[in-house]
């Protein structure tokens, strides 16, 4: 199943490449897929491990998984997934923790990228990274009590902590000297709640903060504890708004390699239609805001109405402008109609003609240079030792793109061009979007062209048997989203695990600021009330009586659920 | 006496009446301008006028107290109203006396002045920001304006606006002037705080700047004063560096001064639209060569070209 050009070889390198550097703590070497090797380690060797795989083989970081074994082995289970990009094969390196013992020793000091991944672990499952160079709180609220776990197997999907007061992220002061900007929490440009604090001096942001997942919905949880197999594909369609189907196919894909399900060829050409088509109009709409934030808006209207058509392409083929609801597990629920390859046709081309325009107007725009040259520069080597993936890798000579690494869907006989650039900086980034925005045109176009007749979904005849693994990526616009998934029983994964690619390119994003020159920000911001965006209280005055009353923040937040339910009712 | 100093009187209140209720006219017919190029259909072009009716009508939050303070968008717009009194629109200006220019070039930077101030004033570090931004542009831009005025001032042996347009109109089109007035138009984009030179706003950066906490009336007295601004520099560049053709009756002088005005903000309008916003450092730096660039006018006035 799935396509890979196995290197033996290849294979034969890493196991002994690992065997040599565990000294005797490897407790076994499996190959569970042609292209997916499993070691379990002893944990004292994680970091030899580790080291092996970077130093000596260039693997690229992915994602930790934490699972909660105590039912199956009595032990957490704590799981680093690497990429071989060139090799096209998966390592799994895991290890087992006891209760008794929560701690395992952090990679983080190795793989700056795997910063977050680590802290996610110990907030889901409780297992302490050692060593971990900044072990502050990530995933969890800030009033979520302590010592509760989310992930654990005991603990219930929809326990709701008691409230607390007075909770707030634990942020960094800034150095001596530099005063504060806030970003956020809430910000005309950030679509979603994310809180960046820059510390300035002068006119130099001299390093920043951040506290995001304040939209965590615990998707993972409800995934091994209350769907099944065959509604997840809905639930992690809904993760994203502009890359639902990414999710959605990653899934499938994860489980299909889980359960060892062989999907018909024409519902791999139509995931890779209609994947390409998300990478069309997430691109134009990412170019769009692009402008906006800058102030362009005639950029942000005109690829926004050139995007329209792309709309309703997508829903012409599934009904929905977004979240298809088309794939499920061992292929799709809907089939792409031949009599509307002409429409399709017709759309691509008038998109393309109008997005060549768009990018020579785009290309030329000297005050567009102005804005995008040399801005945000994020070098070739912190870009791997961060492990960014997307355009930001491929802007800064980073040459990875799932399709091509581990070629999955159709993209084996329809393979994409990858598009890279040196500079690194936002202008960069703008071409190789628009560089991979053309190219997609084309693939579509392509997979259209070639697509077999046939049926859309594998009959799945048999249970799907527990623990199996699986790996996914899918090359989303915005970068490659992974998804593990290990089988269980009741019909549902035992551990389901997603990685969005904002995920290690957000990781990126201090460096890319350090030392940017804001000549924008004073020096008079020493003024900053670093209070500023906390809404913790509210004075009002009486106008009558002249008296003041203070409100708290449970008062306010009572007052504002007692408003909306009001709502609710009418 | 009387009779004349009621004349003026009259005239000056015509002149503000106009730079008051013609410039969300013209501003609504930007904004519809903009929308085309945008390919929205727009808002009809008399939005303004219901944008500034609406906010008037809303209440004024105060977030940031203080009388002066809350006086300070009805000083800013005053200025304004001032400065259409000094300025000739269609006919002479009605506050005319020697050495008005000098009256002129510090009237025009009270509106900015104020709107720094309101920045510095409030709490929000936004508004700080937009309020140095406002400070920077303020201090780039001005002598350029300067540099402009004076040039015709140079060539008309005059510090009145009145005998620099005269002059003009007798002695018809010159190298320095041409260029002066080019200077001007370009220093006009950042003073009617249109892209790329609208940074001390800048609503995805810093949230309106100084604006962000004025709201309600203020705020609508705010926005009026900056649409009123726009309008009556396009009328000082129009009347200063291009009074011609000029036909020595009222009603077409001013009907062409219109449609000379109009066309300068559907300029302004243009550059706007097919630019993003740049930062502050790159704008001060692009003000630095015009004003550098500016005073080739002056040379050129100085060997009498």
């Amino acid at each position: 199943m799935g396509v890979n050009t196995m290197d033996q070889a290849a294979v034969t390198r890493v196991k002994e490449a690992i065997a040599e550097r565990t000294n005797g703590a490897l407790l076994s070497a499996t190959q569970p897929h042609a292209d997916t090797l499993r070691f379990v380690i002893d944990k004292t060797a994680m970091r030899a491990a580790v080291l092996a795989l970077v130093d000596k083989l260039q693997a690229r970081f992915l994602i930790s998984v934490g699972t909660d074994e105590r039912p199956l082995t009595g032990n957490f289970a704590i799981l680093h997934l690497f990429s071989l990009d060139r090799e096209q094969l998966y390592v799994l390196l895991e290890s087992f923790v006891s209760e008794q013992d929560p701690k395992i020793e952090s990679i983080t000091e190795i793989i700056p990228g795997a910063n977050w991944a680590e802290r996610e672990y110990r907030d889901a499952i409780g297992v302490h990274p050692d060593g971990h160079p900044d072990p502050r709180r990530l995933l969890l609220a800030d009033d979520w009590p302590e010592g509760m776990f989310p992930l654990r197997k005991d603990f219930p999907y929809n326990y709701q902590p008691p409230p607390s007061e007075n909770a707030r992220p634990q942020m960094r002061e800034p150095p001596a000297g530099a005063s504060v900007i806030p970003i956020g929490p809430f910000f005309p440009v950030l679509e979603e709640p994310a809180d960046w604090r820059l510390f300035v001096e002068g006119e130099t942001i001299v390093g920043c903060d951040t506290r995001i997942f304040y939209n965590h919905r615990g998707i993972e949880k409800l995934g091994d504890s209350v769907l099944t197999y065959n509604e997840i594909p809905y639930l992690a369609e809904r993760i994203c708004g502009i890359c639902g189907f990414i999710h959605s196919t990653c899934y499938c894909q994860a489980l299909e390699k889980a359960a060892g399900i062989d999907v018909p060829r024409r519902a791999r050409y139509i995931r890779t239609i209609m994947l390409e088509l998300e990478r069309i109009h997430s691109h134009l709409l990412w170019l769009g805001i692009a402008g906006h934030i800058i102030g362009f808006d005639t950029v942000l209207m005109q690829t926004w109405r050139i995007r329209e058509p792309v709309m309703w392409l997508c829903e012409e083929i599934s009904g929905n402008r977004k979240t298809y609801g088309m794939n499920t597990c061992g292929g799709l629920r809907r089939d792409l109609p031949d009599q509307i390859k002409p429409r399709l046709f017709e759309t691509l081309a008038e998109v393309e003609k109008e997005v060549i325009a768009l990018r020579n107007a785009v290309i030329g725009d000297t005050t567009l240079h102005a804005r995008t040259r040399g801005v945000g520069v994020l070098t070739n080597e912190w870009a791997k030792k961060i492990c960014a993936v997307g355009p930001p890798a491929r802007a800064s000579g980073v040459a990875i793109d799932a399709r091509i690494d581990h070629p999955y869907a159709a993209y084996d006989e329809v393979p994409p061009r990858i598009a890279t650039q040196e500079a690194g900086d936002t202008w960069a980034r703008v071409l190789v979007r628009v560089a991979e925005l053309l190219d997609s045109i084309r693939l579509v176009r392509e997979a259209l062209s070639a697509m077999p007749p046939g049926p859309i979904c594998a009959e799945i005849k048999e249970e799907i048997p527990p623990d199996r693994v699986g790996v996914s990526v899918v090359e989303a616009p915005r970068g490659e989203a992974v998804h593990f998934v290990q089988t269980g029983g009741d019909n549902r994964p035992y551990r389901w695990r997603v990685r969005a690619p904002t995920y290690p390119n957000l990781q990126a994003m201090p460096a890319m600021v350090a030392g940017a020159n804001i000549a924008d920000v004073p020096i008079t911001l020493g003024s900053l009330d670093p209070c500023f965006s906390c809404t913790e209280r509210l004075e009002t005055v009486d106008r009558r009586t002249r008296e003041v009353r203070v409100y708290s923040s449970a008062e306010l937040l009572e007052m504002s659920r007692k408003k909306a339910r009001g709502g609710g009712v009418r | 006496m009387t009779a004349g100093l009621i004349k003026i009187f009259l005239l000056c209140l015509l002149n503000a009446a106009a730079a008051l209720f013609l410039s969300p006219l013209f501003e609504g017919i930007m904004r519809k301008l903009r929308a085309g190029i945008h390919s929205r259909i727009g808002p009809p072009i008399t939005q303004p006028y219901w944008d500034l009716l609406k906010l008037l009508g809303k209440e004024d939050l105060g977030s940031t107290g203080g009388a002066v303070y809350a006086a300070m968008p009805a000083i800013t717009l005053g200025s304004v109203l001032l400065l259409a009194a000094l300025v000739p629109m269609g006919g002479p200006a009605p506050l005319a006396f020697a050495g008005d220019l000098i009256v002129v070039l510090y009237v025009a930077t009270m509106s900015s002045v104020l709107i720094m101030l309101i920045g510095f004033a409030s709490a929000s570090p936004y508004a700080s920001i937009g309020g140095s931004r406002e400070m920077m542009m303020l201090l780039s831009v001005e002598p350029i304006l300067a540099i402009a005025l004076v040039t015709g001032a140079f060539k008309a042996k005059t510090l009145a606006l009145g005998g620099i347009v005269d002059w003009q109109v007798q002695n018809g089109p010159s190298i320095s002037m041409a260029i002066a007035g080019v200077a001007f138009f370009l220093a006009l984009q950042a003073v009617a705080g249109k892209l790329p030179f609208d940074m001390a706003e800048a609503d995805q950066e810093i949230m309106g700047g100084s604006l962000v906490e004025q709201s309600g009336p203020r705020l609508a007295l705010l926005r009026w004063a900056m649409w009123a601004k726009q309008l009556v520099f396009a009328f000082l560049l129009v009347e200063v560096f291009f009074p011609w053709p000029h036909f020595g009756t009222y009603l077409a002088d001013l009907l062409a001064t219109t449609v000379k005005v109009l066309v300068v903000l559907v300029l302004v309008m243009v550059i706007d639209v097919v630019n993003p916003r740049l930062r502050i450092d790159q704008a001060m730096g692009y003000f630095m060569r015009v004003g550098v660039s500016s005073l080739a006018a002056l040379a050129f006035a100085v060997i009498g070209k």
